[in-house]
């Protein structure tokens, strides 16, 4: 079934309103079944199970996440979004990525994501060893 | 603009630059163009755009734009493809970007590009990972 294009726009916010507060099963749901998620940065294809695997182990290695600044354009089939993702580490650290996903979408959900960010802002973002840091953070019984 | 009037201008856009044909790169271009990219977060004006792609020229044997992918919206393009250079030495290397553009009576007014710098340098098939 075609998706308008508030529907398209709708879909899109919910599913960054969802990453962005951490609500894993929220995001299973706006996954198809048979979802990829592609990144620019290792250039390989993973599915929406496998991605969603890994945010457990990945929220924690940041005090918070926020997908700011979004702009979204739509087409047929889905959409693009630019955005700002502000990262604030364990350590206070506060740091910015610039990010373009681009979101295919049908019957209400996600097909495939692929993203295009600069991995060379990484380092900036984290603000030092993320790891370090995190494991400072347990160590210390912040986390 | 059309979807088909929005693919062309995409099209010509990015088979100018390939040619290394900067007067059709400047037709392209809106007067008040504004470029901005995300390795530096900065936006260049129509003509800093063009000095850089001018300065740039000799840079590479050859840049190609290939496995584009269109989509199209209302006032603009959204461009995804594999940017491969051919270095002096015969050197390939390859890049996944997309560009996001806002077109206005024919000419591109805004263009927002997305690479990752991790990639420069490297050979095509390899990750930053």
């Amino acid at each position: 079934m075609t998706m308008t294009d508030g529907e398209i726009r709708e879909l899109c916010n919910r599913f960054f309103d969802a990453y962005q507060d951490r609500r894993i099963e929220e995001l299973a749901q706006i996954y198809s079944n048979d979802c990829i998620v592609w990144h620019n940065v290792f250039g390989r294809e993973t599915t929406g199970r496998e991605n969603l695997a890994a945010l457990p182990d990945s929220y924690p290695m940041q005090r918070r996440r926020t997908y700011n600044d979004r702009i979204v354009d739509t087409f047929d089939g889905g959409f693009v979004i630019r955005y700002t993702l502000h990262g604030v580490q364990h350590s206070g650290h506060q740091g910015a990525l610039w990010i373009c996903i681009v979101g295919l979408c049908r019957d209400g959900r996600i097909t495939r994501i692929d993203e295009y960010m600069d991995s060379g802002k990484f380092a900036a973002w984290r603000g030092g060893s993320r790891a370090a840091v995190y494991e400072g953070e347990k160590e210390g019984g912040k986390a | 603009m059309t979807d088909s009037e929005l693919r062309a201008l995409c099209h010509r856009f990015l088979d100018a630059i390939e040619r290394q044909d900067f007067e059709t790169v400047a037709d392209v271009y809106h007067p008040e163009l504004r470029f901005w990219v995300n390795l530096t977060g900065k936006e260049l004006s129509r003509d800093e755009s063009l000095s850089v792609l001018r300065e740039g020229a000799g840079r590479h044997r050859r840049r190609t734009y290939d496995d584009r992918t269109i989509n199209t919206f209302d006032t603009g393009f959204l461009a995804r493809y594999t940017c491969t250079v051919v270095t002096h030495d015969g050197t390939r290397t390859a890049l996944w970007a997309c560009l996001v553009a806002r077109c206005h009576e024919g000419r591109i007014v805004r263009m927002d590009e997305y690479l990752d710098s991790g990639k420069f340098g490297r050979p095509p098939g390899s990750t930053g990972g």
